[in-house]
């Protein structure tokens, strides 16, 4: 009889289980109390600014995404930047959160500046550690320095955007690093450059300029300060790339060899490379770009770098006749001229790779996947004695 | 039990005895020679003017021996039956069938003159199709197994009937084409039908109940159709079919989930369009029933999960909102379902101004408000047009949907998974009459896979689906 | 629904064993091996899949282990063995299931949850463990081709940024080091002795074994090949790279118009982990309900199941933020224990019963 009842009450046991399972859900769906930060408490960070602060550590610039519709059925992408100081990054970033209340959240975190400063004299991997580290934190955002302080970068007005880590990320979309205007990194690959054999990396290195407006133009003309003083808006430019070694920006590529380095790496396609011709500036159209740098480790080692190039003229800057656009033949002499413009600047990147001890071309790294003997001998001299032989090659397209 | 005793006035009393209801009602006459008759009959289910062109007229001037065999050769009528016992006629009776008696006969004559009332064959209303055929099964029995019978002219196909419900004793018809259908479900059927013990059915749905493996599951256990072509399609896979006087809703067994992917259609278009389509209402159901709640789970605990130019567009929409995303996605839920119910009950006028009020009026001023937000309007809305996808799953599919929404507000994105795996583990470990729920996917069957999710051509499909076990497994043969 | 199919377990072998060595394995093996990770995880492999070989051998003549060890010494000494196993599984499926919070709480949430969030992971393994055995061959059905369509879908949008360069030079970091990797991730290979759990319940058809063994090694070929893949695209960051495969899919470049389309095979590959994460628990309640269960104690299992997630349960909370120090622990100083219980024993079962049938012959 005893034994039923036990039985009887183990059957039941279940239901019992459930309804306990489904009051627990219940309450917890309607308590929200699982120690979550939902979107209404949450501070979408879409940039962030890392400068070195004299006084305290580091100033962080994030760059917050605040909603811009007014009525709720319109979006947008309009922002607030806040500043905030620490002893490290994550100080820094508690520091927000006690200011502001928002918990800043970096999985939108589309773009990582640091000031033209705190990337020569400090190790930027003491800052970026924060990042590296976060497990909430994409690395696949982009990286890149600035002149000035990230902080004046971050907090300065597009001209085309909203907001300027929007526009600045612009700059680095598919089309424009095609152009080989620009080059593109991300906390990823900067991240493996520096924590390779190289300990090299490179990153883009961002100028603003100052926009000239009509102030009768622009719809973005508004007022600061009580309406006074008009807003100075302003637009970015990533011509330049800054050349990192262990860690600190060693050296910077002008536009030139911005673009030169692009056709290393086989990045450009319809960019366009200026050269002359009778000492007038000729525009000639990159319609195929193949670029290599190997090394070969057979002996001593020894480094090719290969651009081939085929290329179609695109504007000559002085009046033509219609039978010559028509035809639009290059001349072997503006051949020649282009392939002079492309191995000068080419060499010269190889030259600032070589001096600033910056491994541009992870030399290092194919020496070592070869052969870590070798590797052992060379690491230390590789980049200052190995000799280059540079081949380039300008085709037209027919 | 009672026997006729040949003695007329003690034999009508003692049936007037036996159902003292108002509405039987008794006509006596009596023939040129003398001869005395008596017809008793329920008066609103009894086709009277058949009953006296057919019966009495020709009664009237009978002047033959007062044999039953003779009586019937005058009648020459073709639903004619003897009856001994009190109670049967008694049950005929109230079955709508007069019974006449008379002096000196120990037998009783059923006259088969209901008078039945049905509506014409239509197309029902909750399987429309546009390339196919339109009958569907209406409430009366017997029209259904004709409508079969037309469709399935062997004499493979049994039909057997039986009387459920103790005081309804509804007529109920278990149909199955000998050799295909496993014997041992049709026996299951039939004993599980006969081992019902209830007052009334009403519907078949009260069936589903009985015939479940697992009466208490979420998941239904029984096929439903409307429609006798696909109830007989699904016969002649080997399927057990139950037809149910008074309910145009037929019943088959085994079931198996899949089944509800299909449509007729899908075997008069092209089959790849019928993957397509099965495809889309998977997809419709599966957006239906995880939209809402990954929506929530992506506010609360996972921004991730929506593309940031999305998020900023949500997040303005939210702004100042007096709920929390989960409890404001419960509540657009909870008016979405009232107002589904509301609009199914109500008189078809009403329900279309209804749905102009729940939809614009309702939705819009929420919006304005500042109650809802209009991102979590869209998702409801599109989850419930998602869940129309597969209308004989919504039953469930709804459940799950709101069980969703709750783990989602609560656990997360990691709820829903968990869930998800107790939803795939309970179906997968369900059966109904040894056919698993979730076959051909689980366990899977290769064969049956060609007329799952995916259709092939006709001529592929040349075998019974395996899951079903039948033996006779070739229904199509290449020349 | 008593038995499981060929097809069933060759789907476990190959779609749902594999998903477990793709969380935490990556890193842990670089840690020790570096660029050479492929070859303590191939060692391990190949070790695993001549066990599971000689576990499908022992699966013909349909008996549980339980019956094998009794029949031949003995009900107690067979309560004994058995006993430990379970102990055995017990202690090893802590590391899975910590290692599947810590995942859950980093891929799952955008801030650092409570550790209530995951509680709910117990009440899923408790329903589940309480379940026989055998009726899990059907959900395998349905897990392995999710398993298999979103491990592609993660390898198609991860293979394109993979650098297979970086796996170069070979055998660098020695022998010694490839050892320490093989040593030190033996804690995630369990599939041969919960494969003995499955003993008496499979339905043996003719080449089972040699099907087993290839749906195995095509399994690990997947591994490898996620591992490759994984060191290529993160190199020198890959160490620090927890959760491997939910890191690898994110730069796919549809990402960028789609937004994280890869999540939904992570989460495919979660929910087909989550079903692994208790296969260790359930095999040591299945070893337990087969020691010491009967038709009367139909209630066992499910009693079991619910106080082993207790504990289970209580030890994740009390060892909720020393993943690290149990690691060193259990994989470390403790490693010695998994060979024993998944390759010696298993293999000694065999041994039993070949002596058995040339006694019987």
């Amino acid at each position: 009889m005893k034994q039923n009842k036990f039985t009887r009450f183990l059957k039941t046991v279940p239901l019992k289980l459930w309804l306990l399972l489904a009051a627990i859900v219940a309450f917890s769906f309607i308590s929200n109390d699982f120690g979550l930060v939902d979107i209404q408490k949450t501070a979408i960070v879409l940039a962030a600014g890392i400068d070195r602060n004299a006084e305290k550590g580091y100033t962080l610039t994030a760059q917050i995404a605040v909603p811009k519709g007014v009525d709720r059925t319109t979006g947008g992408t309009s922002s607030v930047e806040f500043v905030a100081e620490g002893e490290t990054i994550a100080d820094c970033v508690s520091d927000i959160y006690c200011k502001t209340g928002w918990v800043p959240k970096f999985v939108f975190c589309n773009l990582i500046v640091i000031g033209d400063e705190t990337a020569k004299t400090e190790n930027i991997f003491d800052a970026l550690d924060f990042f590296l580290r976060n497990e909430y934190m994409s690395d696949n955002c982009f990286i890149a320095t600035c002149q000035g302080t990230a902080k004046e970068l971050l907090n300065s007005e597009s001209a085309i955007d909203d907001t300027s880590s929007m526009a600045i990320t612009k700059l680095f979309s598919n089309a424009n690093v095609k152009s080989g205007k620009a080059m593109k990194m991300s906390l990823r690959e900067f991240a493996m450059g520096y924590h390779s054999v190289t300990e090299s990396g490179y990153m883009p290195y961002i100028v603003q300029h100052k926009q000239e407006t009509n102030e009768n133009s622009s719809g973005n003309n508004t007022t600061q300060g009580g309406g006074e003083q008009a807003t100075e808006y302003k637009i970015y430019c990533a011509e330049r790339t800054a050349l990192f070694s262990k860690g600190k920006q060693v050296a910077l590529l002008g536009p030139d060899e911005t673009f030169a380095f692009s056709l290393i790496k086989s990045n450009v396609f319809t960019g366009s490379l200026l050269t002359e011709e009778d000492g007038k500036p000729v525009s000639l159209t990159v319609l195929n770009d193949k670029g290599d740098v190997s090394l070969n480790t057979k002996g001593a080692p020894k480094v090719t770098v290969k651009v081939e190039l085929t290329v179609r003229l695109f504007n000559r800057a002085i009046p033509s006749e219609i039978e010559d656009v028509a035809k639009n033949e290059i001349s072997d002499k503006l051949k020649e001229n282009a392939k002079e413009t492309v191995l000068k600047t080419v060499e010269k990147v190889f030259e600032t790779s070589r001096k600033s001890g910056c491994d541009l071309f992870k030399l290092n790294q194919s020496l070592y996947r070869s052969s870590a003997k070798k590797y052992e001998e060379w690491k230390d001299t590789l980049l200052s004695v190995v000799p280059v032989t540079y081949e380039i090659n300008v085709k037209t397209a027919k | 039990m009672q026997k006729i005793t040949g003695n007329l006035k003690q034999d009508q009393k003692a049936l007037k005895k036996l159902i003292p209801a108002e509405d039987i009602l008794d006509f006596s006459f009596r023939t040129e020679k003398g001869g005395e008759f008596v017809v008793l009959f329920t008066d609103p289910i009894t086709d009277k003017e058949l009953l006296g062109h057919l019966v009495v007229s020709p009664l009237q001037s009978y002047d033959g021996e007062m044999k039953a065999e003779e009586i019937g050769k005058r009648l020459s009528f073709p639903e004619l039956r003897k009856e001994t016992s009190l109670e049967k006629l008694a049950e005929e009776i109230l079955a709508g069938n007069p019974v006449l008696l008379w002096e000196g006969m120990d037998e009783g004559l059923i006259v088969g003159t209901k008078k039945v009332f049905i509506r014409s064959i239509a197309e029902p209303p909750t399987d429309v199709t546009i390339k196919g055929p339109r009958e569907g099964f209406i409430e009366d029995v017997k029209v259904n197994t004709s409508l079969v019978r037309r469709r399935l002219k062997t004499g493979e196909l049994k039909i057997e009937y039986m009387n459920v419900g103790k005081r309804s004793q509804t007529f109920v018809a278990v149909c199955y084409l000998e050799g295909t259908s496993v014997q041992k479900v049709v026996d299951e059927v039939k004993e599980k039908l006969q081992k019902i013990d209830i007052d009334v059915i009403p519907d078949s749905s009260y069936l589903t109940h009985f015939l479940a493996s697992r009466p208490k599951s979420l998941m239904k256990q029984v096929g439903t159709t409307e429609k006798p072509d696909i109830f007989c399609a699904k016969i002649a896979e080997g399927r057990v079919g139950i037809l149910v006087d008074g309910s145009p809703i037929a019943l088959t067994v085994p079931y198996l989930i899949v089944e509800d992917f299909q449509s007729s259609e899908d075997y008069f278009v092209p089959s790849y369009r019928a993957t397509f389509t099965r495809l889309i209402r998977l997809f419709a159901l599966i957006v239906a029933i995880y939209l809402p709640a990954f929506y929530v789970a992506a506010q609360l605990f996972k921004l991730q999960l929506i593309p940031i130019k999305l998020l900023l567009t949500i997040s303005g929409s939210i702004r100042d909102l007096p709920l929390s995303p989960s409890l404001e996605m419960l509540l657009v839920l909870i008016v979405l379902e009232i107002l589904n119910e509301a609009s199914i009950r109500m008189p078809k006028y009403v329900g279309m101004a209804l749905s102009v009020v729940g939809a614009l009026v309702l939705g819009e001023t929420a919006v304005s408000a500042g109650f809802v937000s209009t991102p979590a309007i869209i998702i409801i809305a599109f989850s419930g047009i998602g869940l129309y996808a597969v209308p004989n799953l919504i039953e469930e599919t709804s459940v799950v949907r709101l069980v969703m929404l709750l783990v989602a507000g609560s656990v997360g994105t990691y709820g829903i998974i968990l869930a998800t795996g107790f939803i795939i583990f309970y179906l997968v470990t369900t059966d109904t009459f040894g056919s698993p729920l979730v076959a051909p996917f689980s366990p899977m069957v290769g064969k049956d896979l060609r007329d799952s999710l995916v259709k092939y051509n006709l001529g592929s499909l040349d075998t019974r689906p395996v899951s079903l076990n039948s033996k006779n497994k070739r229904r199509l043969r290449h020349e | 629904m008593n038995k499981i199919s060929t097809r069933q377990l060759c789907f476990f072998l190959a779609a749902i064993a594999p998903v477990g060595k793709i969380v935490l394995m990556p890193t842990n093996l670089i840690y020790f091996s570096k660029n050479n990770l492929l070859f303590p995880a191939a060692m391990n492999f190949l070790l695993q899949a001549a066990v599971i070989f000689l576990v499908l051998l022992i699966a013909k003549n349909d008996k549980s282990f339980y019956q094998l060890i009794a029949d031949k010494l003995g009900n107690v000494t067979a309560k004994i063995i058995l006993t430990f196993f379970a102990l055995f599984f017990f202690f090893a499926s802590l590391m899975p299931l910590l290692e599947q919070k810590i995942f859950v709480q980093s891929s799952f949430y955008d801030t650092l949850p409570s550790i209530l969030s995951f509680s709910s992971f117990f009440v899923f393994s408790a329903y589940l463990c309480s379940k026989p055995l055998s009726s899990f061959g059907r959900a395998w059905d349905i897990l392995a081709p999710l398993s298999i369509a979103a491990f592609f879908g993660i390898i198609f949008f991860s293979v394109g940024s993979a650098d297979f360069g970086a796996l170069a030079p070979a055998l660098q970091s020695g022998a010694g080091q490839i050892f320490r990797g093989f040593a030190y991730n033996m804690g995630w290979f369990l599939d041969s002795a919960i494969l003995l759990s499955f003993l008496g319940k499979i339905d043996y058809k003719k080449g089972l074994p040699w099907k087993g063994l290839l749906s195995y090694l095509a399994g690990a070929a997947a591994v490898l090949l996620f591992l490759a893949i994984f060191y290529g695209i993160f190199q020198g960051i890959a160490i620090n790279q927890e959760f491997a495969f939910t890191k690898t899919s994110k730069y796919f470049s549809g990402i960028d118009t789609l937004g994280r389309i890869d999540f939904l095979f992570i989460y495919s590959l979660a929910l087909v982990m989550a079903f692994y994460a208790i296969m260790p628990m359930q095999a040591g309640i299945d070893f337990l309900r087969q020691a010491y269960g009967s038709r009367e104690k139909r209630f066992l299992p499910a009693i079991l199941s619910i106080a082993v997630n207790a504990v289970l349960l209580v030890l994740t909370l009390l060892f909720d933020f020393r993943y690290i120090s149990l690691n060193n622990l259990i994989n470390g100083t403790l490693f010695w224990i998994f060979p024993i219980f998944c390759l010696l024993l298993p293999a000694l079962a065999l041994l039993f019963m070949i002596r058995r049938r040339r006694e019987t012959k």
